[in-house]
């Protein structure tokens, strides 16, 4: 089974985008597009190998799913790659994340990342 | 009494001269007078209790009235008329009831002698200070002429010591008023000094309050607070405005100290420190502004010197820019999420045409390869332009800030190559880049801003430049600056437009004939990082031969034994 690939995003056409890059590399999908329905998510089911997480959220913003994946032990392992237009958010949580990815983000640039990221079967 | 004598004795005349001589006259009189009336006692009560001859007694009643009445009558001259008449009437008067107060034999050679000695002492003080030689005169005349009605030597040596005492009252009489003329020409002289002074004093004090009064009145009117502070940091005057703007009392600034006023519940903790910052290090920082009761408020300070440039105080000025200041905030906040919402669906723009050009979705020919590349192309440059509308605004605002760091410089000039190597080429121009072998190999700075700063410049150079090259350097300027160089040769700057492209949304051609895509952002935004950046900015341009531009900045090596410098 290939590894999951998290994205929680709540621009349709972005997270269609990243989530194609992420398919071209090897990764099986699943998308979030609100921030209440992502924290949700985060209680249970398969632990994702990546989480790619928009900062700018409806309802629950990125900051504090942040701040739940950071406490949660499942998520020990997992790699975080933070989306943001804002290049000062960015900076702000460079600390707790693996990558911080200031948007526009290119498609090319997303699948070279995540294809480096990805265990060589 | 005293006061009653003092009226009896007192002459009102202007001549001060005239005035101590009837003055000392009166009290003579006055004196005379009260003689007269105990004589007058004494024989009327000796004859009653004694037996006097009645003829002798009718005399000395007679002449004794008689003295009184007529220095009566001369009190009256002398207040009323002259001075002068009635003390030649007095001394006459006082002669002849002298010539009369004993027998001839001892008025002209014994005992009664000495008393002619009065009147003519007398006269130098009370009628002119020549005058003590008449009365010299009439007495040697009455000494004379009773010394022949007697049948005895005329005694010319009672003559000759009256003249020798004339002479004598003449002089110390006339040293006196010359003394007191000089004394009198000496409070004058003083008098006008005093009246000048005050005049001009009076004057000064009235000059001084016109033109304070002026000041207030301009003081008062303008729409700026002003406080003034004396040496002391004591606040001494505060204008009308700075009621309304800062909504305290005026009373309650007045004799406050600084760091009193700035204790102000209603100025903003964060405000206190720069305020109490700029006024201690003399700093006036471009756009300053604190908070005070929920307004915002610019502040300027101003030390006072006067003419001598000695410190008088400072003066602060503050201006309600509240307004101005939501204005700037809403104008960002906009700017802000304008671009964001922007930068989303061009994102989607973007990353969709790079999945064409992938050929995620099947296979493409060249030409749809080829229009993918141009919408990515197109995509980047509007993102770029969205990106330096969001510096400029961000810099407007006061909130971009520069993030020191080091930074390795080769790893910025591969960074250029990778974002414009490929403009550079379509255009057929060359990009070439060097390091000086003596800059260090890196250095404290904000790589996306120095990364900015090229690209901007460059993309600049390459967008002027038609054939040639674009050669960037960085430079090592002196011990404490480097600089980064962007030449090209292309058709340079007019030199009359060189003042003006560091100006925003400017572009040489100007508006109605531009040819050049773009905001005329880049230039703006390079100038302003590098002022945020302490920095400087040159340009050099010939016409047709093309223009370097020359950025020097602060020289800032993460160690300071500047172990990285490179070996030259």
């Amino acid at each position: 089974m290939n590894e999951l690939a998290l994205i929680i995003e709540d621009d349709e056409d972005l997270a269609d985008i990243f989530a194609e890059a992420l398919r071209g590399v090897g990764f099986e999908v699943e998308r979030v597009l609100d921030g209440r329905v992502a924290q949700e998510r985060l209680k249970g089911g398969r632990i994702p190998f990546i989480i790619l997480l928009d900062m700018h959220l409806p309802h629950v913003s990125g900051g504090d799913l942040l701040t739940i994946i950071k406490q949660d032990e499942r998520f020990m392992e997992t790699m975080i790659i933070i989306t943001t237009a804002d290049a000062r958010m960015g900076d702000m949580y460079r600390e707790q994340a693996d990558f911080v990815l200031i948007k526009p983000i290119s498609f090319v640039q997303l699948r070279d990342l995540t294809a480096r990221l990805k265990p060589k079967q | 009494m005293r006061k009653y004598i003092e009226r009896i004795i007192s002459i009102s005349t202007a001549d001060p001269d005239d005035m101590r001589r009837r003055r000392v006259l009166n009290i003579l009189m006055l004196g005379t007078l009260s003689a007269a009336v105990v004589g007058l006692i004494a024989i009327v009560v000796a004859g009653v209790f004694t037996k006097v001859n009645p003829t002798d007694f009718q005399i000395l009643l007679l002449g004794i009235l008689g003295t009184i009445l007529g220095i009566l009558g001369i009190y009256q001259i002398n207040r009323r008329y002259s001075g002068r008449l009635a003390a030649l009437l007095f001394l006459l008067l006082l002669t002849a009831v002298f010539s009369f107060s004993d027998s001839p034999a001892q008025l002209s050679n014994g005992r009664a002698l000495f008393i002619f000695t009065l009147p003519i002492t007398i006269s130098s003080l009370i009628l002119a200070s020549e005058s003590s030689f008449l009365f010299a005169f009439i007495s040697s005349g009455i000494v004379a002429g009773l010394s022949i009605s007697i049948g005895r030597p005329i005694n010319i040596f009672a003559i000759i010591g009256f003249f020798m005492l004339a002479l004598v009252s003449w002089l110390s009489a006339r040293s006196l008023e010359t003394a007191l003329e000089e004394l009198r020409t000496i409070n004058n002289n003083l008098d006008k000094v005093v009246i000048d002074r005050t005049n001009a004093l009076a004057a000064s004090l009235e000059r001084e309050r016109v033109e304070a009064g002026r000041n207030q009145a301009i003081l008062n009117s303008i729409a700026d607070g002003v406080i003034v502070f004396d040496r002391k940091w004591n606040a001494m005057m505060a204008n009308p405005a700075v009621k309304s703007m800062l909504e305290v009392p005026l009373e309650w600034f007045i004799g406050k100290n600084f760091r009193e006023i700035i204790g102000h519940p209603k100025l903003a903790l964060k405000s206190r420190g720069l305020l109490s910052a700029m006024i201690e290090h003399d700093t006036q920082p471009i756009g300053f502004r604190i908070e005070w009761a929920g307004k915002t408020l610019s502040v300027s300070a101003a030390q006072v010197y006067n003419y001598q440039s000695e410190n008088m105080g400072f003066v602060i000025v503050f201006r309600d820019v509240t307004r101005e200041a939501e204005v700037e905030k809403l104008k960002s906040t906009f700017v802000a999420i304008v671009s964001h919402e922007l930068r989303t669906p061009l994102n989607a723009i973007l990353g969709y045409a790079e999945m064409f050009k992938e050929a995620i979705y099947g296979p493409m020919n060249d030409k749809q390869v080829n229009m993918a590349d141009r919408i990515i192309k197109n995509t980047q440059r509007l993102l770029g332009l969205i990106n330096d509308l969001l510096d400029q605004a961000q810099m407007e605002a006061g909130k971009l800030t520069i993030q020191m760091a080091p930074v390795r410089l080769s790893e910025l000039l591969d960074n250029l190559h990778s974002v414009l190597d490929k403009s550079a080429s379509d255009k057929g121009l060359r990009l070439t880049s060097e390091i000086d072998d003596i800059l260090p190999e890196r250095l404290n700075g904000d790589a996306a801003r120095l990364h900015q700063i090229l690209v901007n410049l460059v993309n600049n150079a390459i967008k002027f430049t038609d054939q040639g090259s674009v050669r960037v350097r960085l430079f090592y300027y002196d011990e404490n600056r480097w600089g980064i160089e962007v030449t090209d040769s292309g058709r340079g700057i007019p030199e009359s437009d060189l003042p003006y492209i560091f100006d925003t949304f400017r572009q040489v051609e100007g508006t109605a004939t531009r040819v050049h895509g773009g905001f005329g952002l880049g230039l703006s935004i390079v100038k302003q990082l590098v002022n945020l950046m302490n920095g400087d900015v040159q340009v050099v341009s010939v016409l047709g031969q093309g223009t370097t531009f020359k950025i020097i900045l602060p020289l800032v090596t993460s160690n300071p034994l500047q172990a990285n410098w490179r070996v030259p």
